[in-house]
């Protein structure tokens, strides 16, 4: 079957035991506010313009019989400054799995491998199990906010040798009021990781004022329990993308971020990326 | 103690107590019609006379030059490099010695690595039973300056620095202290003498006896040591704008660490692992450290590297034995001497003491070649491997023209630095007498032919003289085409083997056209993948290429990927870059990854940039240099995005192209890199 990819990243030293390559899968069921990958949200392939390089030759709108060009009322194909880019590829699982296969000997030499993230894998489960699947005997991560049925949730435990997993707002109403939806799903998929026994790493983004308020932080501290809890400086970079997506970001002003207390959590570690 | 004196040589105040020896030594060498050897023993022994004996605070491992020259332009007439040196030659007479002999750059001895070990065990007194008058002279009035530091020392109450002194450079090292203050002495004499590229070799392997020896006996503990290192450090770091170069740092004083010995057995040690840690804490950018690594080296030593990779000076440099070994014995070097290689200033690979190779005689242009048979035979050639055919001769074309460039090749005497090596004149040769030849642009040409291949012969959707008009034309009017080269066409570093294998045919091509070859000295010639400076100078001698590089645009520096390849990643280019028979390329050239500095802000960012280096040197590359990019860089991308279209850097949760980013996220990545360093 096929499924479609946004990105693909080859030393990912965020995503996972090891050096990695990071597969990122299009469409998210969320939408917090401060999401920091816009061109993940639509499990549409779209086009991505960097403003700055445009010189307005308007060679892109001279029309083109590309297939991957329909709809997108430009050829991305002819800019001769490569301002223009697709965002969104359709991949069959198996053409996908056998480039990943590729990075085996290297990624098994350094101890890595294949981490599925997005947007959010689970939007296209069963693609992500078939590549899974196919991707045996490689070491696969998958990054996911959770949020999925537990008919989609299992399907990807069960393949997966390292979950990473958001943990956002403790709170329901705050999640549904920051992240469009309930945390009801969220917590009970997280009970089936804890009770799978699988290696994984819950991570919190701190952002100012809203995940990174001591009430969050203990809400979270309370549910991760004896879980490893990774929690992520929020930077101001968040925004770079919606320019070239023709977007507004919807989280403009935040306040000074809280100093987060770690001593509240069982394990946990403070990154900065 | 070692801040307070990195301040001071940081702060360049003591240059205002240097001053010019006021002696024209080069009109009165020409009016007494003085042999070469006279003139550099007179020049280097009146300047020793009239230094000033400057000890700087804190400082335990002395002298400096306060003799300079600011006048000098340097003899190469051309005039742009300057070296701070009074000239021993009018430039009248320096025009003759040029018309009479092929001078390579300077005319000095350069690149060549002396017997450091026979140095600090024989003591300077010992060599004059082997010298002539010039460096008898020369000995003496080194001796004569350092006693006179030791007197200056002894005034300052520095009776430690004066007991060091009265010991070397006269007599041999008993210390690690008066190891490093003699190597010292040796630097600082043999850029006097006029030599240049002075690299110390394999300094991990001759100097270790004197650690050791002390941290055994207790006279010295590791932190001591470490402080005495960072002095040492330092010192190459006092004179360096008086050096011979073009930009400074570019001055080849460079430390090998690492690799194994004649007998094959690791060397990796103590020292080793406190030059790495000294070069971390200094964050200075001399001496350059160079680690010698192959398939058995543990993930240790490439952390530890990886740890000064962090620190974002550009260097270690990793080479890797298991290619650089087998391909010197192919070059006629014996198994014993090979494993004994040492860098010598950037990359070139030479072998310590018995090396006069000149590893630097010229460069091919891959960029050009390919131009070359584009523009001549692509019209006729009825097959790739036709027109590949007139690529490959054209290779050998230029091989032809720079290996028959340097005849009657002369070198200015170097009296002094001559003694340490074991012939009688290592200016005139020495067991190995190898040329080296870099190459330029390789993946320049890899891409172009691919675009050829695959547009020209595989679909025939463009005609020759189509193309051809295009390229010359710098693809105005043809922008769709460009788009379609630039960015929708195999580029080497995407482990795409279409592009790859062609590369791998270029660099073939290249080592068989110097195969066979004889140069001026009975050597053979060493293909190489460096550039130097010769990727600007290949990419002006050029227009448009057929990979859509249009005019005026870069080559890659080095082995790299063309500069607007959009690579998926180091894998990748790690990967494409391995694919070439690198031992038939051992001149050297390092393969170039650039990281920006937020890669090390996760905890085990250093452990996993290790692995990537240790799965380069296990899929066979011979060369690896890994930079971060600092917010200088990143200030420099701003203003001048055209040089940095592949900079990377990462924000938060994805990575972009600097250049693409709108100013304020740059300004953000410049803070923020500001921050993270």
């Amino acid at each position: 079957m096929t499924g479609t990819v946004f990105d693909l990243k080859e030393f990912a030293v965020h995503d996972g035991p090891g050096p990695r390559v990071t597969v990122f899968l299009k469409g998210c069921p969320l939408r917090c506010r401060w999401c920091h990958n816009p061109e993940g949200l639509s499990p549409e392939p779209e086009l991505l313009w960097k403003k700055n390089l445009c010189t307005g030759c308007g060679l892109c709108r001279t029309g083109c019989r590309h297939e991957d060009c329909r709809g997108l009322g430009r050829c991305w194909h002819k800019c001769p400054r490569g301002a223009l880019s697709l965002s969104g590829r359709v991949w069959e699982a198996e053409a996908l799995a056998e480039k990943l296969r590729g990075y085996a000997p290297m990624l098994a030499a350094m101890g890595g491998g294949v981490t599925l993230s997005g947007g959010e894998p689970t939007m296209q489960w069963r693609f992500a199990a078939e590549l899974l699947d196919r991707l045996a005997p490689m070491h696969r991560a998958v990054e996911t906010c959770g949020y999925c049925s537990e008919e989609a949730f299992r399907a990807i435990l069960d393949r997966a040798d390292y979950v990473l997993m958001d943990l956002k707002l403790a709170d329901p109403a705050q999640h549904r009021e920051y992240t469009g939806a309930d945390n009801a799903p969220i917590l009970r998929n997280l009970e089936l990781l804890r009770a799978s026994g699988r290696p994984c790493l819950l991570r919190t983004p701190l952002i100012p004022g809203i995940t990174d308020t001591p009430e969050n932080l203990r809400g979270i501290a309370a549910l991760a329990e004896e879980l490893p809890v990774e929690l992520l400086e929020y930077n101001k970079f968040a925004p770079a993308k919606y320019g070239m997506l023709g977007r507004d970001y919807p989280l403009p002003d935040l306040p000074a971020p809280n100093p987060p207390d770690l001593s509240l959590f069982r394990h946990a570690t403070l990154s900065r990326l | 103690m070692v801040s307070e004196l990195r301040d001071y040589i940081l702060s360049k105040k003591y240059y205002a107590l240097r001053r010019p020896s006021g002696i024209d030594f080069a009109g009165e060498y020409a009016a007494k019609k003085l042999p070469p050897r006279e003139r550099v023993a007179d020049r280097f022994a009146r300047i020793c006379a009239l230094e000033t004996p400057l000890i700087m605070p804190g400082e335990r491992i002395v002298l400096v030059r306060t003799i300079t020259d600011p006048n000098a332009i340097f003899i190469k007439e051309e005039g742009k490099e300057r070296i701070d040196l009074p000239c021993i030659y009018t430039k009248e007479e320096w025009l003759e010695v040029k018309r009479q002999h092929f001078i390579h750059e300077a005319g000095y001895l350069s690149n060549v690595i002396p017997d450091f070990a026979q140095i600090l065990s024989r003591g300077l007194l010992d060599y004059k039973k082997d010298a002539d008058e010039y460096a008898c002279r020369m000995i003496d009035a080194l001796i004569g300056l350092t006693d006179r530091y030791a007197g200056e020392a002894r005034r300052q109450g520095r009776d430690d620095i004066a007991e060091t002194l009265a010991r070397v450079p006269r007599y041999p090292a008993r210390s690690f202290r008066e190891a490093l203050q003699f190597l010292r002495i040796i630097n600082f004499a043999a850029w006097l003498e006029g030599n240049y590229h002075i690299t110390m070799g394999r300094f991990d392997l001759y100097c270790r006896p004197y650690l050791d020896a002390d941290l055994k006996s207790g006279r010295l503990t590791e932190d001591e040591a470490l402080d005495l290192l960072c002095d040492f450090f330092l010192s190459f770091n006092k004179d360096t704008d008086l050096y011979y170069s073009i930009y400074r740092g570019d001055n080849g004083q460079s430390f090998t660490l690492g690799g194994v010995d004649r007998e094959g057995k690791p060397v990796f040690n103590t020292l080793s692992r406190l030059c790495l840690k000294a070069s971390r804490m200094l964050k200075v950018i001399d001496p350059k450290i160079n680690i010698r690594v192959d398939k058995n080296t543990p993930i240790g030593v490439y952390e530890l590297g990886s740890e000064l990779t962090a620190v974002g000076l550009g260097f270690p440099q990793y080479t890797n034995d298991d290619v650089v070994i087998p391909g010197f014995m192919d070059k006629g070097y014996s198994l014993s001497d090979a494993r004994d290689y040492a860098i010598a200033a950037c990359w070139e690979i030479v072998v310590p003491v018995l090396s006069a190779d000149i590893i630097n005689v010229g460069a091919l242009s891959f960029a050009k070649v390919v131009d070359r048979a584009f523009h001549e035979a692509l019209p006729s050639a009825k097959t790739f491997d036709e027109f590949y055919a007139a690529v490959d001769r054209a290779i050998r074309d230029e091989c032809g023209v720079i290996t028959g460039r340097m005849k009657n090749v002369w070198f200015i005497p170097s009296p002094l630095y001559g003694l340490f090596f074991p012939v009688e004149d290592i200016s005139k040769g020495g067991k190995y007498n190898n040329f080296g030849i870099h190459g330029s642009g390789i993946s320049t040409a890899a891409d172009s032919l691919a675009a050829i291949k695959k547009y020209v012969f595989e679909e025939k959707s463009v005609s020759p003289a189509d193309y051809l008009a295009m390229v010359d034309a710098d693809f105005a009017g043809h922008g769709e085409f460009l788009a379609k080269l630039r960015y929708d066409t195999p580029k080497m570093g995407c482990d795409d083997d279409f592009v790859d294998s062609l590369a791998v045919r270029l660099m073939d091509s290249f080592a068989d056209a110097l195969e066979g070859r004889r140069n001026c000295r009975g050597g053979v010639f060493r293909a190489g993948t460096g550039s130097a400076m010769y990727y600007l100078w290949h990419a002006e001698e050029i227009g448009a290429s057929p990979d859509g590089r249009r005019k005026g645009e870069g080559l890659g520096t080095n082995y790299s990927p063309s500069l607007y390849a959009r690579t998926p990643g180091p894998f990748s280019v790690v990967k494409s870059f391995t694919k070439p028979h690198l031992k038939r390329t051992i001149n050297g050239g390092p393969l170039t990854l650039e990281f920006h500095s937020s890669m090390f802000a996760a905890e085990d960012g250093i452990q996993k940039l290790a692995l990537l280096v240790k799965s380069f040197v296990e899929l066979g590359g011979h060369q690896i240099q890994l930079n971060t990019v600092d917010a200088a860089t990143l200030r420099d991308a701003q203003k001048n995005p055209e040089k940095y279209p592949q900079l990377i850097v990462r924000i938060w949760g994805w990575s972009a192209y600097f250049v693409e980013l709108d100013k304020r996220y740059q300004d953000h990545v410049i803070a923020r890199s500001e921050y993270t360093l």
